[in-house]
């Protein structure tokens, strides 16, 4: 059968020797069931120490919901077994010291880039966020606060909106979970509008990790549970980055 | 009327550091004008414009028709609050902010896009430029924001037969699209069953030898009768 473009390059890659040791300490105290390669993807994602500006924080816009929901899980991080994900301005800034394998590297002299659901940075209107990630069973949680830049039916989010946070959810878990870097397939079933700054819960499973693929689901509801919005599957192609020793 | 005015010029992206008095005065006339957002602009490569023109040539024997696109929702949408959604989710204050997500970037850093439609073939073509706010894996536009302009696109051509809103999208993505470049998003409604409608869609690259995304959605027309919320 052939392979389209990408994913060819993707077996290629795969091959090649495992990158070293990651620089920073582990932070989680407890032995664990997971393997070291998430524990070592985690600890290499969240700094201890950064400049970077993280967006996943509270600010004036969040709902009290989404406020008292983020101090609860906030208070899970303190066992080590759930980590809050940091959300910086562009993926680039995530991956620093890490590169696309050859064959993928877009060479580009622009300076504006921006991870898509960071694209509206005024507070409150665009898209309001937080992922709290589970190593060792391979889970995540998003709180999800659309603002009205994000609107389609007058007064809810906008189907597609619902859908780039699935997936952006999808895509940080696949790559802690796997190194899954690619979006393959969404199959999103709608079933409830989302009010405009109102919160969303996102449950995210890795379900299986398959012949180089993520295989995920996600299911998207009001805090109480009462309301389902949407169901979702999605899997993700694993494509390892390589070291960058330029950066 | 004139507070539905001034709530208009917030959105249409006045200078932040307006007076209240001085802008009153200058829409006191009761006469706004709407961008229409789905026409050329500086951002649009030599490709998108190209391709724009191509189209545009397609319009003149009225087989196929350009769609202007605005910020704020149209006219339709604001028919749909008042009929189908329940008067506590309607917020004055959250109106007034609102606008389409895909028109809510600056010039070239989002969503650049015209759509052209064609009635007698139920097909819709979105010329669809990515910038650089919608970025995923360096380099590469978001699944997410692929998602987003493939669900517009599938949702308008769906729209033309009347309030419809998303029940299932199904995308397949088989190349990642580079950020910046120029694609074709080609919808068609293959299917209608009763208040169904199936809508596929498939996004190409300009010299159509590169297919990027396949998709399929199915959209629900809005029963008169019925609130959604």
């Amino acid at each position: 059968m052939m392979r389209t473009g990408f994913q060819r390059v993707a077996r290629l890659a795969h091959h090649k020797a495992l990158p070293g040791n990651p620089h920073l300490l582990p932070r989680l105290h407890q032995a664990s069931a997971f393997g070291s390669s998430t524990h070592s993807l985690v600890a290499r994602f969240c700094p201890e120490k950064t400049d970077l500006k993280d967006y996943a924080l509270p600010n004036a816009s969040w709902c009290p919901d989404m406020l008292s929901l983020y101090q609860e899980f906030l208070e899970k991080t303190k066992s080590g077994m759930w980590v809050k994900l940091p959300s910086f301005k562009s993926n680039r800034e995530h991956i620093q010291g890490l590169k696309l394998p050859s064959g993928l590297v877009a060479a580009s002299d622009k300076q504006d880039w921006r991870i898509f659901t960071r694209c509206i940075q005024l507070e409150g209107q665009g898209y309001e966020y937080v992922i709290f990630f589970h190593p060792s069973e391979k889970k995540s949680v998003c709180l999800f606060q659309p603002g009205p830049y994000l609107e389609g039916a007058p007064g809810f989010a906008h189907g597609g909106s619902l859908a780039a946070m699935m997936d952006e959810t999808f895509s940080k878990t696949a790559y802690l979970a796997g190194e899954g870097l690619f979006t393959l397939s969404l199959n999103i079933r709608f079933k409830n509008l989302i009010p405009v700054g109102s919160l969303a819960v996102l449950d995210i499973q890795v379900e299986k990790i398959e012949d180089q693929k993520l295989y995920m689901s996600c299911i998207a509801q009001s805090r109480d549970k009462q309301t389902v919005y949407a169901k979702c599957s999605g899997v993700f192609l694993q494509l390892q980055l390589e070291e960058d020793p330029s950066q | 009327m004139l507070r539905s005015c001034a709530a208009r010029l917030r959105t249409l992206g006045a200078p932040p550091a307006r007076r209240p008095g001085l802008v009153w005065r200058l829409f006191s006339s009761e006469k706004v004008i709407h961008k229409d957002y789905g026409l050329p602009n500086p951002s649009w490569s030599k490709d998108l414009r190209l391709l724009f023109d191509q189209f545009m040539k397609k319009c003149e024997d009225g087989s196929w028709k350009r769609l202007p696109s605005y910020r704020q929702n149209p006219q339709i949408f604001k028919d749909f609050q008042t009929r189908f959604v329940d008067p506590r989710f309607a917020k004055e204050e959250q109106m007034s902010k609102a606008q389409q997500f895909t028109r809510s970037f600056e010039e070239g850093l989002g969503f650049e896009y015209v759509m052209f439609y064609n009635k007698a073939e139920k097909r819709m073509v979105c010329l669809f430029q990515s910038g650089l706010h919608l970025q995923g894996v360096p380099g590469y536009v978001h699944g997410g924001a692929i998602a987003t302009i493939i669900d517009v696109t599938t949702g308008t051509c769906a729209i033309a037969e009347g309030i419809a809103m998303t029940a299932n999208l199904n995308i397949d993505y088989k190349k990642p699209i580079p950020l910046c470049s120029v694609v074709v998003i080609n919808c068609q409604i293959t299917k209608t069953e009763g208040r169904k409608l199936f809508v596929s869609c498939a996004v190409q690259s300009v010299d159509e030898k590169t297919l990027h995304t396949e998709a399929t959605a199915l959209f629900i027309k809005l029963d008169p009768d019925k609130r959604l919320t």
